[in-house]
């Protein structure tokens, strides 16, 4: 064993100079860089719990909007049935109209028509009865013609009626 | 046992084995960090990418084990060139080595320069009476199977450990030492020395008995051929746990330094 102090100098030297250049070219920007990506995968990490979080907010947003148009669609539907319901009572009411002003009317007709048939029928029995009665004076002067009369006074009304 | 090649400069003595390995195990560590953040990127990193991060993360857990995270931010480039610098110079010395013989003193000399340990090896050799003295020199080696390597670099974390203990908080430093009672003073500086000596010697020791084992194991692959056969498992069982206790001696390193900081930034912070 030889303790030679030049060598330890020298290895002193050498040592600090490695150091140096190491840290200059070598560990300094390999440890900046694993910095970096320390960083990178920070950044990255944080990045994705954000749009995990904006999706969630997405999907929450969405089921709402879901929900809102299937009321949207239950509230359609039900009033279309509320006014299919009303149509049909409308349309079952206006029915009931017509068929009333139908009958009234019907019934109208039936009591002018009777009426005009009872005027025709009156005057018709007013100018028979004049008829007859002239008829009548007609034959008093010739009794014996009456009874001849009267018969063919019955014949008649019997073809006229 | 091999000789270091040391020449002297100007009276300065010189390692040239230690220079030649560290700057190996620098180039080495350099090249594999330079290569792994080559083409960086954020969302698809490449396989040594991945295993640049993967050290990073090894590190920066391990800093979070003994220390707030927030302030051992500071320490991950520490302790990463630490745990590379190490395992690299750990492992170098494994796979092969480069051992040059002398039968001469006149032949021990390299740039026109004696090898003073081998001039002095012969000197000694002389002195014990060997007629025919055969001196190696290993030239390919772990640069932490040398104590004045692991040393400077305990040293290192030593200085720094105590110049932050007293940046951070110096009335609290320095009260340190007189605790429990200012009777125990030199216990607690013991225990300071001690922890950088046995910072610097349980690297220096492991992986140098690692290397004095392949050198004993090679020596018996030399002697005959039962040797040699017998040599080829106990050396490959040997290279497999010299890779384990790398690995484990460059993680207790770094590890230990992050504790020492530890303790000096975040003790002292309730006083």
């Amino acid at each position: 064993m030889q303790f030679v102090w030049t060598s330890t100098v020298i290895t002193l030297i050498a040592f600090i100079i490695l150091y140096l250049l190491l840290n200059r070219y070598a560990i300094g920007p390999l440890m900046s860089m694993m910095e970096k990506r320390r960083d990178l995968v920070l950044s990255q990490l944080n990045e994705a719990a954000a749009t995990r979080e904006e999706a969630s907010a997405y999907v929450e947003q969405q089921k709402e909007a879901l929900q809102q148009a299937r009321k949207e669609a239950y509230d359609i539907i039900e009033q279309s049935r509320q006014t299919s319901g009303k149509q049909a009572d409308q349309m079952i009411a206006s029915a009931k109209e017509d068929a009333v002003r139908l009958k009234d009317e019907a019934l109208r007709d039936i009591e002018s028509e009777k009426n005009k048939a009872m005027a025709a029928l009156r005057s018709e029995v007013g100018r028979v009865s004049v008829q007859i009665a002239s008829k009548l004076i007609e034959k008093e002067i010739d009794e014996k013609s009456n009874e001849g009369l009267v018969d063919q006074y019955l014949k008649d009304v019997g073809t006229k009626s | 046992m091999h000789e270091a090649p040391i020449i002297e400069l100007g009276g300065i003595p010189f390692d040239l084995s230690i220079i030649t390995m560290l700057i190996v195990s620098c180039l080495v560590v350099f090249l594999i960090a330079k290569l792994a953040t080559r083409n960086l990127s954020i969302e698809n990193p490449g396989k040594l990418q991945n295993f640049m991060e993967w050290v990073i993360e090894f590190v920066q857990n391990q800093i979070a084990g003994t220390m707030d995270l927030k302030k051992g931010k500071q320490f991950i480039t520490l302790g990463v060139t630490l745990i590379m610098f190490i395992f690299v110079s750990n492992m170098l010395g494994l796979p092969f080595g480069i051992v040059f013989g002398y039968e001469h003193v006149e032949d021990a000399t390299i740039f026109g320069q004696p090898i003073v340990s081998v001039v002095d090896a012969f000197n000694t050799a002389a002195a014990a009476g060997t007629a025919h003295p055969h001196i190696e020199v290993a030239f390919w080696k772990s640069p932490t199977a040398d104590v004045s390597v692991t040393m400077a670099l305990a040293a290192l974390v030593f200085v720094m450990v105590h110049f932050l203990g007293i940046k951070n908080n110096a009335k609290g430093y320095f009260k340190h030492y007189l605790e429990p009672y200012p009777v125990f003073l030199p216990i607690n500086l013991i225990e300071q020395f001690s922890s950088l000596l046995t910072h610097g010697m349980r690297l220096y020791g492991n992986i140098f008995a690692g290397e004095v084992l392949i050198s004993v194991i090679l020596k018996l692959a030399a002697v005959n051929v039962v040797g040699m056969i017998a040599a080829i498992p106990l050396m490959m069982v040997w290279q497999g746990f010299s890779i384990f206790v790398g690995a484990i001696q460059a993680f207790v390193f770094m590890i230990l330094a992050m504790v020492y900081i530890s303790q000096k930034i975040e003790s002292h912070e309730e006083h």
